[in-house]
């Protein structure tokens, strides 16, 4: 154990020590976060919306921002109706799900052993499908 | 212990004598701190038996990469410690809202209401965890995207990444479950359609939806239910699989800069 602490790691670009350089740049960046998050909190109130009632359904139904791509899927699955009543919704269900466990399981179906941006065409081409297709999703989702 | 002969380890004797004298001295020192200050007390008798000083000295000293840039290393080594403190913050929050809050469907709102307006700082303490819901996603998103790309869930960090992904899961339920709190018109339809999708799961489907909405439709039962999970429950499971991440995070080193 102690000779394991002493050998240190040869890393690409050196290191630095943990105390105090690594802690003071974390310090640094989660302060910038916390003025961000004041600043919100001081200037943007959360939204103060009417009180529920079962019997009253609103025009808009918009989830928060992160579950707006979900519910823009889940609306795009209607396009498979003509497969049946039950399709819609299956699809737009169960096709979420498949995409959590495949992201829960990602490194055992990964199993291009660098990690190296540059040696992973096909990983990065897909990570960045993924990311945009879920950003334009999300404003769809918000627009529509 | 005979004095009277004359042996050659004299010399060292008469030396680690002295050492410990020297060491009795910083001792002294240090048991007065300790005396004074509660924290010390405690600390100072644990340590004796646990040996924190040694350990913590010990993490303080490890190294940490560099990577490429400057740049580079603010941003890909911030977004973990960010979600961290953010989940801090929210529990924090969280706790003081639920001195307040009145998870019943007659009097969630009104007590909103009152947190915001009548409650001292009430409005900011909700502002706060609205906001910091919110940043906490982003940054628990940006640290899932940096990781993918760096590559630094492969061999041996898998088990890392998985955990990482269940965070992130119990996270957007958190999310979920503290959206109908406030039971107003977007929080209750928004549930309502959510929870309507759940029935397409095969098999099990139309059970969940009822055991989640509490009824057949969303009541008083489905948000005491909401309210459980958001309050203990889902923190409860967060925890612990915090815990499992941190350690494999400290067991496995951080991965290595590209």
């Amino acid at each position: 154990m102690e000779s394991e602490e002493n050998r240190g790691k040869q890393w690409r670009y050196g290191h630095e020590p943990f105390y105090p350089h690594h802690i003071i740049k974390q310090v640094i960046q989660i302060s910038v976060v916390l003025a961000i998050l004041i600043f919100l909190s001081s200037t943007v109130p959360p939204p103060m919306l009417p009180k529920a009632d079962p019997f009253i359904s609103p025009d808009r139904i918009r989830p928060d921002w992160y579950f707006l791509a979900a519910y823009q899927f889940l609306k795009l699955a209607d396009g498979f109706s003509f497969l049946g009543p039950w399709a819609p919704k299956f699809i737009g269900v169960i096709g979420q799900g498949a995409g959590a466990l495949l992201l829960l399981f990602l490194p055992f179906l990964d199993r291009n052993p660098s990690p190296r941006p540059g040696h992973r065409p096909r990983a990065m081409s897909i990570g960045v499908v993924i990311i945009v297709t879920y950003i334009i999703l999300t404003f769809w989702g918000y627009y529509w | 212990m005979s004095h009277i002969m004359d042996s050659p380890d004299k010399d060292n004797r008469e030396e680690s004598r002295k050492e410990e004298e020297a060491k009795a001295k910083g001792k002294a020192l240090v048991d007065i701190v300790n005396l004074v200050s509660l924290f010390g007390f405690l600390y100072g008798s644990l340590d004796n038996r646990l040996d924190f000083d040694e350990a913590l000295a010990r993490q303080l000293k490890k190294p940490s990469p560099n990577y490429r840039t400057r740049l580079e290393s603010n941003l890909l080594a911030c977004l973990g410690g960010i979600s961290l403190v953010l989940i801090i913050l929210q529990f924090a929050t969280g706790i003081l809202l639920l001195l307040y809050y009145r998870p019943t469907t007659a009097e969630a709102y009104q007590s909103i209401i009152e947190i915001t307006n009548q409650v001292p700082f009430g409005w900011l303490i909700r502002g706060l965890h609205y906001w910091g819901a919110n940043l906490l996603i982003g940054a628990v998103i940006l640290h899932m995207i940096r990781i993918f790309f760096t590559g630094a869930y492969k061999s041996p960090r898998e088990f890392t990444w998985v955990s990482g992904v269940v965070l992130f899961i119990i996270t957007l339920l958190l999310g979920f479950s503290g959206f109908l709190l406030p039971w107003n018109q977007l929080s209750y339809w928004t549930t309502t359609v959510a929870t309507d999708g759940m029935s397409a799961i095969p098999l099990i489907g139309e059970t969940l939806k009822f055991f989640v909405r509490g009824g057949l439709e969303v009541g008083q039962l489905g948000l005491t239910r909401f309210f459980a999970s958001h309050v203990v429950i889902l923190p409860g499971i967060l925890m612990i699989f915090l815990a499992i991440h941190f350690l494999m995070v400290r067991r496995l080193g951080i991965a290595d800069p590209l």
